[in-house]
């Protein structure tokens, strides 16, 4: 599958042309062709009409808004194509049947992930981070191994897990942006800015690969089904957060292309990535999430983009042939 | 009972039976790869030149139909002997409705064989062989769980490979 991607960052007009698309701004007129695009996002105002929806549709391409304060605030969703009666009955069967071990899955593969990402400063010479790394690898499967763990209990250990998280930044990132707590609508400092932004890029990424299976967004494991959005997506996104979202930050800060004085706008009661900055990140975070690594058992090079996808297909194979989930591991490489 | 039964399910059948299961339960994943988007298109291709549609009857659809033959388009002759059998199936259900023809199969992009028509006929030992098959093929797909995969050097240009493989 092509998996070209359209990021319309100012303001402007897209429209159907023939058989293409068009977008017109200010400066002039490009055109996008329509072949090979699976997804656009528009990260500023954007004028469009149902012909290009219906157009979209066709073409099966997924087009996701955001509003003012890089909020996700939809998906233009095609009829789905894929669908199979058999799979969603699965699907929430397990669900009834399975959550807690879907759960603590996806909840050690993020322990698992952000341990990848805090050995490579750890090797680096931020020693400081051993206890971390320790806890990370030796009593996270330990405390989530217990037999009666309720969801709450699995949703406490991930959030421990991302506050000390969160809490490492200090030995390995530049004094300026250090954050002391995340903070969410609307982010009140750089690096909560980034994050916000990262992961609903990614959590739109992820919507766009589950659009392209059979599974059904509104049944989820570790996030309540029914959170008001497609609680599958943020389920599946989790555990590829510390590899695309924080690596894309991590490496932005650290060779400062990203930097506090130049890429933000900063009001009285938030922060913001202004277009500069959004440029900046979009950039890194595309490449990043089309870099592609030889798959250990599929024995061929796939992109992180795909390897959502087939995150989507492990979680179907659980439902069809009781397979067991192993969420994507960065160390693995499958 | 065989109304359920499609000629590509036929194909799949031969060719690989979890193929067969995961396409009947309507698990047909994504044509994502370039041999299928290829193959969807030369189909449409052949299909403007003739300035004919496809015959649909029940739930089977014929490439084409003349006073002769009924033909079968296929991108490659990867498989042949599926080809064959999907046909076949085709060719039995016309009898069924009282339309005798021989099938001819066209293979646009020739690989295996060194021809690019290939001829067959509806015999009653064949349709014999050809119950046989759609019975088996109504058993496979009523099973709870699909055959494992079959780990053949076929599978790499599978649209299924990525699925059963992970």
């Amino acid at each position: 599958m092509a998996q070209s991607v359209k990021y319309l960052i100012t303001m402007g007009e897209l429209k159907r042309k023939d058989n293409s698309l068009i977008f017109r701004n200010e400066k002039g007129h490009r055109y996008l062709p329509i072949e090979g695009v699976k997804e656009i996002y528009c990260l500023n105002e954007v004028s469009l009409n149902t012909k290009l929806l219906d157009f979209l549709a066709k073409a099966q391409v997924t087009m996701h808004f955001f509003n003012y304060y890089h909020q996700y605030s939809g998906t233009f969703y095609p009829k789905e194509q894929l669908v199979s009666g058999r799979l969603l009955i699965q699907q929430a069967r397990l669900f009834d049947e399975h959550r807690i071990i879907v759960a603590k899955a996806i909840v050690q593969g993020i322990a698992n992930n952000i341990y990848s990402v805090l050995y490579h400063y750890y090797s680096h010479g931020a020693k400081e981070l051993k206890p971390l790394i320790d806890w990370l690898r030796k009593n996270v499967p330990g405390l989530l191994s217990s037999s009666d763990l309720k969801i709450n209990q699995v949703l406490f250990i991930e959030g421990t897990i991302w506050k000390r998280f969160y809490q490492s930044f200090k030995y390995f990132l530049p004094e300026t942006f250090l954050m002391n707590k995340r903070v969410k609508r609307p982010p009140d400092n750089p690096m909560n800015a980034m994050i916000s932004f990262g992961n609903s890029l990614l959590y739109a990424k992820t919507i766009t690969q589950i659009y392209h299976t059979h599974l059904d967004q509104k049944i989820s494991f570790l996030h309540d089904p029914g959170e008001g959005r497609f609680s599958l997506s943020l389920d599946l996104c989790e555990v590829f957060k510390p590899i695309i979202v924080y690596k894309t930050i991590f490496e932005l800060v650290n060779h400062r292309k990203i930097q506090v004085g130049r890429h933000f706008d900063k009001e009285l009661n938030y922060c913001l990535l202004n277009r500069a900055g959004k440029t900046a990140f979009i950039k890194a975070f595309d490449s990043r999430i089309n870099e592609t690594f030889q798959h250990a058992t599929l024995k061929r090079k796939v992109s992180y983009q795909t390897a959502i996808k087939l995150d989507a297909y492990k979680l179907i194979k659980l439902c069809v042939e009781g397979q067991a989930f192993k969420p994507f591991d960065f160390r693995e490489k499958c | 009972m065989t109304a359920k039964v499609t000629g590509t399910m036929v194909n799949y059948y031969i060719h690989c039976k979890r193929q067969c299961w995961l396409f009947s339960n309507k698990l047909n994943l994504e044509d994502n790869s370039e041999e299928v988007r290829i193959g969807r298109i030369l189909h449409q291709l052949k299909e403007e030149k003739a300035k004919k549609k496809e015959v649909a009857i029940d739930n089977i659809k014929i490439d084409k139909l003349t006073p002769e033959y009924l033909v079968e388009i296929k991108k490659s002759d990867a498989d042949l002997e599926a080809v064959k059998w999907q046909t076949l199936y085709y060719l039995y259900i016309l009898r069924e409705k009282g339309i005798d023809r021989k099938g001819k199969i066209e293979i646009i992009d020739k690989k295996k064989e060194n021809r690019k028509i290939h001829y067959t006929e509806l015999t009653d030992e064949l349709v014999f062989q050809l119950k046989e098959i759609i019975s088996l093929i109504q058993e496979l797909i009523e099973r709870p769980i699909p055959p494992l995969p079959i780990n053949k050097s076929i599978c790499k240009k599978c649209a299924y490979y990525t699925y059963c493989y992970i």
